[in-house]
């Protein structure tokens, strides 16, 4: 050891921009030694196969491939448990490696220099959460993935991420104990589970703050057209993140309470940070308990901005079926063959038929759900297709397996007749089921086929689903195709097509009102 | 005065392990002798204003480190290695000792140099990037050494530096005190009385949370000449004499 103060011998570190102020300083060394990059090939490792893999076996829409990793929170899940590990450990450090009488005795107050450690932690797991969240993305949209990427739903994830880190490091800082990491992550997983599970047993009121609760813009049958015909509402994710930040400065505030963080005035201040943390959160609980559900999300009146109300402006992707134009939302553009080829036998079979369709368009599904796939109305008379309500041939992550052509195509075609002849919401009276099984025959689906394409149906939103008029009496459906509404279906259908197609001129009207009975079909 | 110190207490329950010290030093090395329990250790954390004490006054650089704002004018001041130094294995020599110099809140502009020196001075200069978990435990010792000296503190406060120092760098270290203390109070808590013989300007003796002894190391040597007291070199015989001394009029009393 040298006792003279002379110039000493130039070594290369440490090898810093020494321009940059003190508290970034401190930052970029926290950052270089922090414990978390550690973790992060596990934290990928899990994301890769627990958030991104199985997404990619469902439709390549946002709103279907994000349901099950954000909407239900599977990136949150992945990444929490670590992450407040991670940080426990750091939190702990100081005690754990015997250094806290030396950081204590010097000048910085021990709660700043605890912050620069958290700081690090939660720089490093933010950032890996975002660039995992990036490059999902980045693959979704090589795939050509349709609709825009629900980023709310991604800065939610981060807040969420932070909060762990946070809640982590509090663990850490007040049991600076070996197993603080384990506890920490362990206490984490839990949470995750408790916020999932409430999920199914509350689809509104206040767990609707729980991050890994998909109920919410996530949520009913028209989770594939967020984004795609109107925004991502962000009132569920600004009150969430609201939640996952008080939480955050809470625990944050709480790691300043101690005699050794600091003076009295920064104790002060940490202890209005703790219950400033604890007001936001529990006014972002109060605001979703104000919640209500619209036709394109969750709405939070205190928090919602009407611009976001504006749908989304696009150039249809179109075709022709039997000579009508069939227009759908680029975003479906793979699923336009499909579409046309469905709709082309059976509008080609109701041609110049009072109510036949010119035109055919897509729209949003509603976020409510219950509405039917198709209806017709106008004059002349638009068919309206809500594309969103379906499952799209391809992969079909909830189903039991891929989506055939064939069985979409089938769908498509029983949907447009169950619509032309006025079924609405039930299952529609035994004349109109048998006009509609009619012209299902003429497009190709013959009568032995149709109870088992109206069974694979029964989970779309319109008659094949619906419960049955109160005034029915003949049973919810048209029955097995030995019945008597296939009976008279096979006399309408053995009429030479001039003359079916005269009697139908003539009587859909009355068919679609209801007038016709079964006897009356000749 | 840099430390000032009137009647200190230091109480843990029942126990006094500090009993009533008075000490006032300047510029210069002092060395803490005393046996273990004697309270080396409290009073020094005392003075390193990590704990309060529990009776007495303490002024630290001119300074009360019962208010917080003096308190961290002093540890921007100071420097302390504590007895049992932990460390980050994850961290190298510099960046530890750049970690504590900007804890210490040293003006930015000045930290790369000071960073250096510190670590040219425990000559540690050509391990600066190696991480600390590689270092043996005497390579260890100087690197705290190096946090504690990095700010150039006007009052260093060390608990048994030297421990787990080789003879040589034990040498070195001895200049390296005497050169400190020409500028700043630098206090030595240790068991080795030829460190103090051969840095200390002043040494105090604790025994039993007292000072029981204070004065230049030529008066401790001076104390056990002709008592007959057990040890090899005159400090050591002064030591154990000044000792005995005070336990047998603590059990005559």
């Amino acid at each position: 050891m040298t006792a003279a103060t002379s110039t000493p011998v130039r070594h290369r570190s440490p090898r810093v921009t020494w321009a940059v102020p003190r508290g970034a300083r401190l930052l970029r060394v926290e950052l270089l030694r922090s414990a978390m990059p550690w973790i992060l090939p596990l934290i990928a490792a899990l994301f890769w196969f627990d958030s991104y893999r199985p997404s990619t076996a469902t439709a390549p829409l946002y709103g279907v491939r994000t349901f099950w990793n954000m909407g239900q929170g599977h990136t949150i899940s992945d990444c929490g448990p670590f992450v407040a590990g991670v940080a426990a450990w750091m939190g702990s450090r100081d005690a754990r490696r015997g250094l806290a009488d030396l950081v204590t005795a010097t000048a910085r107050p021990r709660w700043a220099a605890q912050l620069v450690t958290w700081a690090a932690t939660a720089i490093w797991a933010v950032a890996a959460y975002l660039l995992f969240a990036c490059v999902m993305f980045a693959s979704y949209a090589r795939e050509g993935v349709g609709g825009t990427p629900p980023w709310w739903w991604v800065a939610v994830g981060a807040t969420a991420v932070i909060a762990f880190s946070a809640a982590g490091f509090a663990v850490g800082a007040y049991w600076p104990s070996r197993f603080a990491a384990a506890v920490a992550a362990f206490g984490a997983a839990i949470a995750m589970y408790l916020s999932f599970q409430i999920g199914f047993s509350h689809a509104s009121g206040w767990a609707l703050i729980l991050p890994t609760n998909s109920n919410g813009n996530f949520d009913g049958s028209a989770l594939t057209d967020a984004g795609i015909f109107y925004r991502w509402l962000p009132d569920l994710p600004i009150a969430r993140m609201m939640f996952l930040a008080g939480i955050a400065m809470a625990a944050l505030g709480l790691t300043g309470l101690p005699g050794r963080a600091g003076g009295r005035r920064l104790r002060l201040g940490a202890a209005a940070v703790t219950l400033a943390g604890l007001t936001l959160a529990g006014t972002a609980v109060g605001l979703v308990r104000t919640a209500d559900v619209t036709a394109h999300g969750v709405v939070i009146p205190a928090l919602h901005d009407s611009s976001s109300d504006t749908p989304i402006s696009y150039t249809p992707a179109c075709g022709r079926a039997a000579g009508v134009a069939v227009c759908l939302n680029p975003a479906y553009r793979r699923w336009l063959p499909d579409v046309t080829a469905a709709l082309a036998p059976v509008l080609a079979e109701v041609a110049g038929l009072p109510g036949a369709p010119v035109r055919a368009t897509q729209v949003p599904a509603a976020y409510a759900g219950g509405s039917l796939v198709i209806t017709m109305g106008g004059h002349p008379t638009v068919l309206h297709l809500s594309l969103g309500q379906l499952n799209l041939p391809g992969p079909c992550g909830f189903c039991a397996g891929p989506v055939a052509a064939n069985q979409f195509i089938g769908w498509i075609r029983l949907l447009f007749a169950q619509s032309f002849v006025g079924a609405g919401q039930g299952a529609g009276r035994p004349a109109q089921q048998a006009v509609g099984a009619v012209l299902l025959r003429g497009a190709g689906i013959p009568f032995a086929a149709q109870p088992g394409l109206m069974a694979s149906a029964e989970n779309f939103a319109g008659p094949v689903s619906a419960g049955c008029p109160a005034d029915t009496k003949t049973g919810c459906g048209p029955g097995p195709s030995t019945g008597a509404v296939y009976a008279a279906a096979g006399r309408l259908a053995a009429m030479p097509a001039t003359a079916r197609r005269a009697w139908l001129a003539g009587h859909l009207a009355g068919v679609r009102a209801g007038r016709v009975a079964l006897r009356d079909l000749p | 005065m840099n430390v000032e110190i009137g009647e200190v207490t230091k109480r843990f329950g029942r126990t006094f392990a500090v009993a009533g010290v008075s000490l006032e030093t300047g510029p210069g090395v002092l060395g803490l002798l005393g046996p273990n329990g004697a309270g080396k250790t409290t009073l020094l954390r005392m003075m390193a204003t990590l704990i309060p004490p529990s009776s007495g006054s303490v002024r630290l650089l001119g300074r009360d480190p019962a208010g917080y704002g003096p308190r961290r004018e002093i540890r921007r001041r100071l420097g302390y290695l504590p007895q049992n130094l932990g460390y980050y294995p994850g961290f190298t020599v510099a960046e530890f000792v750049e970690y504590f110099a900007l804890l210490k809140e040293m003006p930015p502009g000045r930290v790369p140099q000071a960073v250096a020196t510190a670590i040219e001075r425990v000559e540690l200069g050509g391990r600066a990037r190696a991480k600390l978990r590689t270092l043996s435990g005497g390579m260890l010792r100087r690197a705290g050494i190096a946090q504690a000296i990095v700010n150039e503190p006007e009052l260093l406060l060390l608990d048994e530096p030297t421990a787990g120092l080789d003879p040589e760098q034990r040498v070195a270290f001895r200049a390296l005190l005497r050169d400190l203390g020409q500028r700043a109070t630098v206090i030595v808590s240790t068991h080795l009385v030829e460190d103090v013989g051969a840095a200390c300007s002043q040494v105090a003796l604790m025994d039993a949370g007292q000072i029981v002894f204070h004065g230049t190391p030529d008066e401790l040597a001076a104390g056990g000449e002709g008592s007959g007291a057990a040890g090899d070199a005159p400090l050591e015989r002064g030591y154990s004499a000044v000792l005995a001394a005070h336990r047998s009029a603590g059990a005559a009393a």
